[in-house]
């Protein structure tokens, strides 16, 4: 049996750090306040806080007496995150994780020695990971889960407990460490019982006399000699990070810093668990202005309280890097209407999808690279055409007899067979080159058949025509029925020869240069 | 008096490499699907950039060109990009002349309600098709485009494409009213005139049609044949109906 655990100390405040790129745990003295505002205590600290004077329990203001020491209210939202992400490292290494605490995961590990290396290989392997995901973790490995919890709590950094030491590497930490009651740590204390290596000393008898099983539970903790049944917790597929702003923000770059801290954990949690994301949601919190007239005194219209955006991607992807430039690329678009107070980051998870490059096939553009050019294609020339058509993908075009009907759909180089070809070299064929909406033309006839066209202000002769090749469509419908009389003409003009389309629309009569084969 | 071998080793000496074909001869090609140009030059040049001029505009087989050479690419698994400026790129007639559409990106340039003109939206979503890479064919249309504004574009920005092309496997081609790019291009054609041919009764016009169009091609410039001849060819191309 192998269990490993990953406890990160001072939980509330690391998590409350996680997503802040600008404070760091260790050299940053930080403190996490909670209860009711008026009220407002000290719920934890970080080291550095304790060094200068910050304890649990403190009020706001005699917190605020030490300068050096950063406030933060605590966001239980961030927590749970903080949490989830914690459980997202240990299912890179094992399907049971126990949620064992706020803080504290428990992984089986059990046989996985042969797949993931020696037991020091695998702690460092789980610091690391942790390490990602922005915890500074200790790491404890030993053969059941009650002593690889006690280690990892009373020792820092990795720690690896062979089988059958147990007893005696715990013997050395605090009885702290048990997080017992006060009562019971009253009287362990008033019989000067201050650490693992007195507790395991005990005669059995009297201490179950006096503490009854509890007490024998707690001296074959301190032995290192619990076998228990992990809890394994349910896997979760949320990967939800969110942060709330000590003050809103305006403008989009520093928005971005926020949004690259927190995709980045995404990211990190999307790679522990081996997954991709194809769809991310952005929810921006807004800070709400409500304007009030002087004197008249009616109320304006308050802004939306929320600004919600999505990416979805063709390809999943793990890189927070693309994801922040589709963001960032989507804001400048589609701007906030009111400064920001909240950021909650939701991936939606999808598997990653592996691709086998051929020796002998030609080059394709990188999927997430695409994805990032398309976005800024579309902020250079916009987005949609005034049918509402797209104006940067692939052209397909519709199964339909009506003239320059086509969609743009969203372009991607997944690499996909070449259209089946016949064998012989096809024919150069020469195609339509068209003015795009249709040229309003003016048109001479003589017996039925385009003597002259004008367009353009120029009046050009007729030397052949070819039609009139009638169309129609669309009947049943009203709105978009069409009737059309097609001609090919050859015109001859100053500059030389042109074949043209030109059309009338039959219910009107009116006359159209449509393009020209070029 | 010495013979040419003389002078010509003289010259080597003093000069290396100065009577030798540049390296650039050796560039890969795509063919066009248009037996002329493929048979004189192999096709339009990879890493390079190529520019296909068409005084005023007019009818000349420009497009048909563009369009044969994506069928080509698109048929060899290629991907391509086409940044056109007028939003003339008739879709049904060219996938009816074999251009697998899935592979090709179509930037339509032209949104009246944007702060940029068309002619800046096209070089701008041409450097950053550029910078993605991965294309095999990256044309850029402003054959709608007036000469006198073509005109205005610096020298430089030719120089730009030229050089950042040169590193990667794709044809930059460029669909001109004037040649601006100048010596920044490494292959530079023109192309005038048409011939169409009619079929069937004059006097009756539903039963005339259109069978064949003619195009004149011609190679002005190029750094990629040495000494280069300027011949001008002329192509066949069918109706898509036929």
């Amino acid at each position: 049996m192998l269990f490993g655990c990953i406890h990160v100390p001072d939980f509330p405040v690391q998590a409350a750090l996680r997503v802040d790129s600008k404070a760091s745990f260790k050299a940053d003295a930080v403190a996490v306040m909670d209860g009711p505002e008026s009220q407002l205590k000290v719920f934890a600290c970080n080291r550095a806080a304790r060094r200068a004077g910050i304890n649990p329990g403190m009020t706001k203001a005699q917190a605020e007496a030490c300068p050096e020491v950063t406030l933060r209210k605590r966001v239980v939202e961030q927590e749970e995150s903080a949490q989830s992400a914690l459980l997202d490292c240990g299912y890179g290494f094992s399907p049971r994780v126990e949620s064992t605490f706020p803080g504290t995961i428990t992984i089986d590990l059990t046989g996985t020695e042969r797949l993931l290396g020696p037991q020091t290989k695998i702690g460092r392997q789980l610091a690391q990971r942790a390490e990602a995901c922005g915890f500074g973790a200790n790491i404890a490995l030993a053969a059941n889960p009650d002593a690889t919890l006690h280690a990892a709590r009373g020792f820092t950094g990795i720690t690896v407990i062979p089988p059958g030491e147990e007893g005696r590497r715990l013997a050395c930490l605090l009885i702290e460490v048990l997080q017992l009651e006060a009562e019971i740590l009253d009287a362990l204390d008033s019989w000067g019982i201050r650490d693992f290596k007195a507790l395991a000393a005990l005669p059995t008898i009297p201490l179950t006399q006096r503490l009854g099983q509890h007490g024998l539970h707690l001296q074959r903790l301190a032995r290192g000699e619990v076998q228990r049944e992990l809890v394994p917790a349910e896997p979760t597929i949320a990967f939800r990070e969110s942060m709330e702003l000590e003050e809103a923000v305006e403008l989009l770059e520093p928005l971005a810093f926020v949004l690259n801290r927190l995709l980045e954990q995404v990211a990190a949690r999307l790679v522990a668990r081996s997954l991709a994301t194809d769809h991310v949601q952005v929810d921006l919190g807004l800070e709400a202005h409500v304007d009030r007239q002087l004197r008249t005194g009616p109320v304006l219209a308050a802004p939306a309280l929320l600004h919600q955006r999505t990416l979805k991607l063709p390809v999943p992807t793990q890189d927070a890097k693309v994801l922040l430039k589709l963001l960032q690329l989507d804001l400048a678009a589609y701007p906030p209407q009111a400064p920001v107070k909240k950021v909650i980051v939701e991936a939606f998870p999808a598997h990653i999808r592996f691709g086998q490059g051929g020796l002998f096939q030609p080059l394709a553009p990188e999927p997430q690279k695409l994805e990032i050019t398309m976005a800024r294609l579309r902020a250079t020339v916009g987005e949609k055409d005034e049918q509402g058509r797209d104006r940067v993908g692939f052209p397909a075009v519709i199964d339909s007899h009506k003239p320059d009907s086509f969609q743009v759909l969203p372009f991607d180089a997944e690499r996909k067979e070449a259209k089946k070809c016949p064998p012989t070299t096809p024919k150069t064929r020469f195609v339509l080159r068209l003015f795009r909406p249709p040229l309003a033309a003016r048109v001479e006839l003589s017996r039925n058949v385009p003597a002259a066209v004008m367009f353009s202000g120029r009046r050009i002769r007729v030397k052949n025509a070819s039609g009139p090749w009638r169309s129609s469509g669309s009947w049943w419908d009203k709105a978009g029925a069409w009737q059309r009389e097609e001609w090919d003409v050859e015109l001859k003009m100053n500059s030389g020869t042109g074949v043209y389309r030109i059309f009338r629309e039959l219910p009107s009569g009116q006359w159209f240069v449509e393009g020209m084969y070029d | 008096m010495a013979s040419i071998a003389v002078i010509r080793a003289q010259i080597e000496h003093r000069l290396p490499g100065a009577l030798r074909a540049s390296g650039h001869a050796a560039r890969e090609t795509f063919p066009t699907g248009i037996a002329a140009l493929d048979r004189q030059m192999g096709g339009i040049p990879q890493s390079v950039l190529t520019q296909i001029c068409i005084p005023g505009g007019m009818v000349s087989g420009k497009t048909t060109m563009l369009v044969s050479l994506m069928a080509q690419l698109t048929r060899r698994e290629h991907f391509c990009a086409l940044v056109d400026v007028s939003d003339c790129f008739d879709p049904v007639s060219a996938e009816a002349a074999g251009a697998d559409l899935s592979r090709v990106l179509w930037v339509r340039c032209g949104d009246k309600k944007h702060k940029l003109k068309p002619l800046e939206q096209a070089f701008r979503a041409a450097d950053i098709l550029v910078q993605n890479g991965g294309f095999g064919l990256i044309a850029v249309d402003l054959g709608n485009i007036e000469e006198r504004h073509i005109r205005k574009i610096p020298l430089t920005t030719w120089f730009r494409f030229a050089r950042v092309v040169e590193k990667m496997p794709t044809a930059l081609v460029f669909l001109t009213t004037y040649p601006a790019a100048q010596s920044c291009a490494g292959l530079t054609l023109h192309m005038a005139g048409v011939e169409p041919c009619w079929a069937g009764s004059g006097t009756v016009p539903h039963a005339q049609s259109l069978v064949e169009m003619k195009f004149e091609l011609e190679v002005r410039r190029t750094q990629l044949r040495k000494p280069m001849q300027s011949v001008r060819q002329k192509f066949a191309a069918a109706p898509v109906w036929a």
